[in-house]
């Protein structure tokens, strides 16, 4: 017994190398690209451009963060795109129509988020419909609501204090203090304008972080990916985790609906486009999370958020068709999934 | 009814397997060991022997499932070499298994015919092989309209279904692996009914039963196995009770089994009048905290039902669970663990441990609310748990941050037990806790239980190991056919012969008429 336990134990263990790349693959994937982007295409590697892609990353990073919690479990959201456009909608009529203070408007949207994520977590979980099928009827009953609470218009332009939420400059501050030679800086310059709204994605991404991997929840939610049977019998609550983890979600997704709202500018039900189920998907499996739950990473998913942006992009700079995007993350998803496969399958 | 010899297996062995698929030939261990099985022409015969005796085995080897490691089958007297299910269907040998292999949404006919269809140039001969297979359920004498859809028959016709579904390719030998186990006292008088007018036809049946009181009304011979070896063969006239119970048992109890722990008086489970099935028999047990309650019987006497339903891992009907005193019917298994109750499962891989997870994580699981009250987890603080189980136990992982998929049987089991443990309990229910683990595993974890017992835990131990039943138990119930049937309170009366009365019902042999 004690010597095939040995045998075991170095056919198991893997250099340091290889375990980083199968936890961190799309950190060295990202960095890949970017060296390659930086060498080859033009006006790629300029603190502008840099800058413009985090500003477009944080948005994706925050509905992102929802969507690898849900696939942990070993669900998914289809709904995610549809309850963007609902909660921007809401937060519009809120604010726009019924001149609620940003705050409350803010609040009484993410309240809707949890709703939303509620009855997704409690249609998956006590009347054990497929959360594919779940998530997509939900989904379409939503923007059917969206529709008719939005009579097809957008709402515009946005209360200021609202703007301000989301658009104001917290570095100003810091870069008024600095002397004049660095004030003159240009990347300084840049830097000190980064909206809010990045700083709240970086928030909830350390939130989402110490979650996800420092928490008793974390663990239990990784467990129910894995095993549903063992982690019932190991005394989790398992109902409470599921549909609780569909209202985290949710809630997330109507902050990033806050977020993206006040980038735009404009309140309207089919915000972010129809395909940004899809995208968010992307990015979560490009960053390693797995489709058959368990599996999943908070830094992984941040730059599998940051490749996804970094190649729509590039597709941008080069100027080339614009529709070749949408090919491009489907092959981009088949690929990351395939390696998914790959690198998890039992040796 | 006599006549030449069908078929013979001689000297059938199987060895065990590491988990590299490679045969470990040199322990004295073995599944089978030099088994010979012989069958004539028209004749019943049993098969007989306790769980893990190598019986499904022996039968998986016939039905070409897998592969025998030494000896050599014999059909009419010429070798033969099974390549797989198909080739056993060709050389006329037809498996039917405990579980039946139906597809509920296809007719009667479909089913028989599902294969080997019968084409045309385009399309499938529906008519044509409706009327084949209402021929052959008249020729059975059972007359249910072919086109009938099979999840709309009883289990008794789905049985007589798979029969003729096997007499559709010929066969001259049908395996049946416990025909009887769900069936009704009249399902079974009509199954023994066909099964006489087939051997009538000449054809031989191999018929795994556990239930003594059929085999005189069923059974022309009767071979027991034990330990995966051949016991010896009785003709119907010495079919006796205790015959075959002697053949059955024999084996000496180790001193592995350790009982320094001495029961307390009050009891910490009780459970009163509580049905598994809304039709099955109430069952009303205890367990005395620092008292280890063995409970025996067969698989699917529902042992495994009664303890999920104790950790409201499953729904009971009607009755009361009560816990330290507290009723704890409607409880889930998240409120039993934090009020000091734990399950051990039988399955280990599906129900016991997470496998993508390491030792540490696992060990854990159970009791991460108890040992991080603010939620926030502390790895050192964890591991160092799992360090101390790590030693307790001798489990042997190179750390504990080991993938438990690339641990060893015996290591799991120890990793799920100290999973168990971690959670402090008052109450254990251990559900076959050393299945499938070798020898030294064993005995490392009966010494935990009675460690555990000392200190005034109630141990409820589900097990089908007789020896270790025995040797652990304070108190022994025995359960069947959903309920329990006996109790044994007496250390001297803790024989395998007791217990093995009870799990297969001498006391009902009367129950069955004669066909």
């Amino acid at each position: 017994m004690q010597r095939t336990d040995k045998v075991k134990h170095t056919s198991s263990q893997q250099s340091l190398p290889v375990r980083f790349v199968k936890q961190y693959g799309s950190v060295v994937v990202f960095f890949i690209l970017f060296i390659f982007s930086s060498l080859f295409i033009d006006r790629f590697f300029s603190v502008r451009n840099v800058l413009t892609i985090i500003k477009q990353a944080a948005v994706t990073v925050v509905a992102c963060m929802g969507m690898m919690l849900i696939l942990t479990t070993g669900g998914i959201d289809l709904s995610l795109g549809y309850t963007l456009g609902l909660c921007s909608i809401f937060l519009g009529i809120l604010s726009i129509k019924l001149g609620l203070p940003a705050w409350q408007a803010v609040l009484l949207t993410l309240v809707l988020g949890a709703l939303v994520g509620m009855l997704n977590g409690v249609i998956i979980q006590f009347l054990r419909v497929p959360p594919f099928i779940a998530t997509l009827g939900v989904g379409y009953v939503l923007f059917g609501i969206a529709q008719i609470f939005g009579k097809g218009d957008a709402y515009y332009p946005l209360p200021d204090d609202l703007l301000a939420l989301g658009m104001s400059r917290p570095l100003n501050g810091l870069y008024s203090i600095l002397p004049k030679a660095l004030q003159e800086n240009d990347t300084i310059q840049q830097v000190s304008r980064l909206p809010s709204y990045v700083f709240i994605a970086l928030f909830v991404l350390i939130l989402i972080y110490i979650l996800r991997h420092k928490t008793t929840y974390g663990r239990q939610l990784s467990a129910f990916g894995f095993n549903r049977a063992t982690a019932k019998l190991s005394g989790i609550n398992t109902a409470r985790l599921h549909v609780m983890t569909y209202m985290i979600s949710s809630t997330l997704v109507a902050l990033a609906s806050v977020m993206l709202t006040i980038r735009v500018n404009c309140a309207q039900s089919n915000l972010g486009g129809s395909n940004y189920t899809f995208e968010i998907v992307t990015a979560a499996v490009v960053g390693g999370t797995s489709l058959f739950g368990g599996i999943s990473n908070v830094i992984s998913c941040l730059f599998g958020c940051l490749i996804t942006k970094s190649l729509e992009n590039i597709v941008n700079l080069m100027a080339v068709n614009i529709y070749l995007y949408q090919p491009m993350m489907g092959l981009i998803i088949l690929l990351a999934i395939v390696f998914e496969v790959y690198k998890n399958r039992k040796l | 009814m006599s006549g030449q010899k069908l078929l013979e297996m001689n000297n059938i062995t199987k060895y065990i397997y590491d988990s590299y698929g490679m045969p470990l030939r040199n322990t004295t261990i073995r599944i089978l060991d030099e088994v010979d099985f012989n069958l004539d022409q028209g004749e019943v015969h049993i098969l007989v022997g306790e769980n893990g005796a190598g019986k499904s085995t022996l039968m998986r080897i016939l039905g070409g499932e897998i592969p025998p490691d030494e000896g050599e089958i014999l059909i009419n007297g010429s070798q033969v070499i099974i390549h797989g299910p198909r080739n056993a269907q060709e050389l006329g040998i037809g498996f039917i298994h405990q579980e039946l292999n139906l597809c509920d949404n296809l007719t009667i006919a479909e089913n028989i015919f599902i294969g080997k269809e019968l084409r045309g140039r385009f399309m499938m001969k529906k008519k044509e092989m409706k009327a084949q297979a209402q021929v052959l359920l008249e020729e059975m004498g059972i007359h249910i309209d072919a086109a009938t859809l099979v999840k709309n028959l009883s289990t008794a016709q789905k049985q007589i279904v798979e029969i003729a579904k096997v007499l559709s390719y010929d066969c001259r030998i049908i395996i049946m692996d416990e025909p009887t186990s769900s069936l009704t006292q009249k399902e079974i008088e009509i199954l023994f009914r066909l099964i006489h007018q087939l051997r009538t036809k000449g054809i031989s049946i191999i018929y795994i039963s556990h239930r003594l009181e059929e085999f005189e009304h069923v059974g022309d011979r009767l071979s027991v196995l034990r330990d995966g070896r051949y016991i010896g063969t009785i003709p119907k006239e010495k079919f006796d009770t205790d015959t075959i119970v002697g053949m059955m048992v024999g084996r000496k109890l180790g001193s592995m089994y350790q009982n320094a722990h001495i029961p307390r008086g009050h009891p910490v489970l009780e459970v009163k009048n509580l049905q598994l099935e809304p039709d099955s028999a109430p069952i009303t047990i205890h367990v005395n905290a620092g008292e280890v309650v063995g409970m025996g019987g067969l698989v699917g006497a529902g042992r495994t039902e009664l303890a999920k339903s104790i950790f409201g891992y499953r729904k009971s009907y009607h009755g009361e669970i009560w816990y330290n005193g507290e009723r704890i019917n409607k409880a889930a298994p998240n409120t039993l663990v934090r009020k000091g109750m734990i399950y051990l499962t039988e399955d280990r891989k599906a129900e016991g441990l997470i496998l993508e997870m390491n030792v540490s994580q696992n060990i854990s699981l159970a009791s991460l609310f108890k040992m991080f009250r603010t939620g926030l987890v502390r790895m050192g603080r964890e591991n160092k748990l799992a360090e101390k189980s790590v030693d307790e136990l001798s489990i042997s992982c190179s750390t504990v941050s080991q993938l438990t998929n690339t641990l060893s049987g015996g290591n799991q089991q120890k990793v799920v037990l100290s999973k168990c443990m971690a959670t402090e309990p008052r109450l254990l229910l251990l559900d076959e806790p050393t299945r499938g683990i070798d020898v030294g595993a064993k005995a490392e974890i009966y010494r935990m239980i009675d460690h555990l017992a000392i200190q005034g835990v109630a141990v409820l131990m589900i097990s089908s190991d007789m020896p270790e039943l025995i040797g652990m138990s304070d108190r022994i119930y025995v359960m069947r056919q959903g309920t329990v049937v006996g109790e044994i309170t007496n250390k001297e009366e803790m024989l395998q012969e007791n217990i093995l009365s009870y799990t297969i019902g001498k006391e009902n042999r009367e129950r069955v008429s004669p066909v």
